[in-house]
């Protein structure tokens, strides 16, 4: 199976390098399970209307080293609730790569997209080309490659799919 | 190191950088954690068919956070954790002290080994030439597969020279690394740590330094073994094997010198461990707490120190001075040696190992307070409220400030010093 591109709308910048996403629904939330409630939290001390104004599909842009610090997983389940459907940015710190990719959710290496979107353009995140293009600037960008590793996780949904298919117990998931 | 290590976990006989590879863990090491450990094992079970991980022997398990247990939730969670452990045949430690620490002391930080585990402050166990990383939710592949996917990744070797001055100590070391290189400086790396002052240093302080490797972006960081290394392990290890070393032309991606001969103890401002600062530009901020443990500090190099700064002294009222060795045998230690009778009749609150000190579920801070701390991390939240600020430091650092009740220079505190 062949990663679907993604295209949507920059739902939010994150401007500063080494951004800990445990801020996105606050520290103090990040025990919080039930996903409806981190969904509504998401933001909202930057922008109270930030949940409603995503739409299914839409992308978040980060500086360098996003996901620096302890990145716990509820921040990315909201934004997933809300219709993110991955994130671009300069740079990934490791663990936070790791642990999202592993629950089939793109990331995206892009040196260079912090300085060429803003909040609302629209995005392509073309796999066949390793590229990014803004729609409404009519530019690009060159992205980092995946793994072959990380391409299957992510073409698999996850990893435990992506697994039960590299272990032989296939449900039905294309390679 | 790293490639000979995963070239062996790997069943081949040399891997290089950007080789994906599936390497067979030695050990897979765990703490339970609810959406952790419980989920795995339901899921290598209910998703995978997995009745019994392959090899039990290679899996332990440690319950160190949320101990002693304050809800009957946390404790069903280690009850869980307990009866997953008998029947899989998988030890599970508890209240021995902090997993990262206890690993060390239990021999499965073998040299040359390859470990995984979901935190990967666990990259502490390189301080003993083992190649051990944090994979987050993917360490659930150890559960449900022999081995675990990866890229051999390339190596940055950091070579610290100089010699530290009294009062500056590994926390100083690490951070410092953090301000010169930068925080995403080796990211995706592993980081090969060398040099005189290594070589000088105690295997705590390797400890600490090695453990804090993902603040550098870093996957893992390793020591080479030395005959300080192999008389710790010698006894303990897990597995026969043979140590480790770098060949004497190895490749690195980049080779960096970090002098320390001047460096001064150094403060982490919130609210990110990428703000290494010098202490003496932050002296005198008010703090109401201090915390002196965590995996990454709590040895007996750090109560050493403390007890050295606040023996005959008190903390200043009001101070609430936590002190948490970071296992049962260096709390034991430490009792031996008369710290524990130091602090506390120095006021300091010394309690049993666990982690629930770093991340606030105890001991947690209202709005407008803020602490020293030698804990990981000093993201706002983190020990309390958000609007509660943490400021991290040595060992040293925290004693001195719990005496003034502001953020001190331990110096003045440490004989045969004039600073």
């Amino acid at each position: 199976m062949k990663l679907p591109n993604l295209r949507g709308r920059v739902a939010w910048v994150f401007d500063e390098d080494d951004y800990d996403i445990d801020r996105i629904v606050g520290v103090r939330n990040i025990k919080i399970t039930d996903v409806k409630e981190l969904a509504a939290l998401a933001m909202a001390d930057r922008d109270p209307n930030f949940a409603s104004s995503v739409r299914r599909g839409d992308l978040l842009i980060g500086g360098r080293n996003f996901g620096y610090g302890h990145p716990h997983y509820p921040a990315m389940r909201a934004m997933r609730h809300l219709g993110i459907a991955g994130v671009v940015a300069e740079s990934f710190a490791p663990g936070f790569f790791r642990g999202e990719i592993s629950m089939g959710f793109p990331l995206i290496t892009c040196p260079g997209i912090l300085a060429n979107v803003q909040r609302g353009d629209e995005l392509e995140v073309d796999y066949s080309t390793d590229r990014v293009r803004c729609i409404n600037h009519g530019t690009s960008l060159p992205t980092l490659p995946l793994s072959s590793a990380e391409r299957r996780t992510l073409e698999a949904g996850g990893l435990i799919p992506y697994l039960k298919h590299r272990l032989g117990r296939s449900t039905g998931v294309a390679p | 190191m790293t490639e000979k290590i995963l070239a062996r976990a790997s069943g081949r006989d040399f891997v290089q950088p950007g080789d994906e590879i599936e390497a067979r863990p030695d050990f897979v090491i765990s703490y339970d954690f609810p959406g952790y450990t419980d989920v795995f094992f339901r899921e290598a079970r209910e998703e995978f068919g997995v009745e019994r991980v392959d090899t039990p022997e290679r899996f332990v398990l440690f319950i160190d956070h949320m101990v002693p247990a304050a809800t009957p939730k946390e404790e069903e969670l280690h009850k869980g954790t307990r009866s997953w452990g008998a029947e899989q045949g998988v030890p599970v430690h508890e209240r021995r002290g902090i997993g990262h620490q206890v690993s060390a002391e239990l021999g499965y930080a073998t040299p040359g080994a390859f470990v995984v585990h979901f935190d990967g402050h666990v990259s502490q166990l390189g301080a003993f030439g083992t190649y051990a990383f944090g994979a987050r939710k993917g360490v659930l592949e150890a559960y449900v597969s022999p081995t675990l996917a990866l890229a051999v990744p390339p190596t940055v070797k950091i070579i610290i020279t100089g010699a530290l001055r009294p009062g500056v100590m590994a926390r100083d070391v690490f951070h410092h690394l953090v301000r010169v290189m930068g925080p995403s400086s080796c990211a995706f790396r592993a980081v090969e740590l060398a040099g005189p002052v290594i070589d000088a240093m105690e295997i705590e302080g390797r400890q600490t330094i090695c453990g804090q490797a993902m603040f550098l972006g870093a996957n893992t960081m390793l020591v080479a073994p030395d005959a300080r290394t192999l008389a710790y392990t010698k006894g303990r290890a897990k597995l026969d094997l043979a140590p480790v070393y770098p060949d004497e032309d190895a490749v690195y991606e980049r080779v960096v010198t970090v002098d320390v001969s001047d460096l001064e103890p150094i403060i982490v401002i919130p609210p990110s461990p990428a703000n290494t600062r010098n202490l003496q530009d932050h002296l005198g901020i008010e703090v109401h707490s201090g915390y002196l443990g965590s995996c990454a500090s709590g040895r007996l190099e750090d109560l050493r120190i403390a007890a050295e700064v606040l023996r005959g002294r008190q903390v200043k009222a009001g101070f609430q001075l936590h002190v948490v060795p970071t296992s049962q045998a260096i709390m034991a230690q430490a009792a031996r040696e008369g710290l524990i009778e130091t602090l506390v009749e120095a006021g300091a609150f010394v309690s049993s190992p666990s982690c629930d000190y770093c991340y606030g579920r105890i001991a947690t801070m209202a709005d407008g307070q803020r602490a020293v701390s030698t804990g990981t991390l000093n993201t706002p939240g983190r020990m309390g409220s958000v609007d509660s600020e943490i400021y991290i430091c040595n060992a040293a650092v925290v004693a001195a400030s719990a005496i003034e009740g502001r953020i001190a220079d331990p110096r003045s505190y440490l004989p045969g010093d004039t600073a």
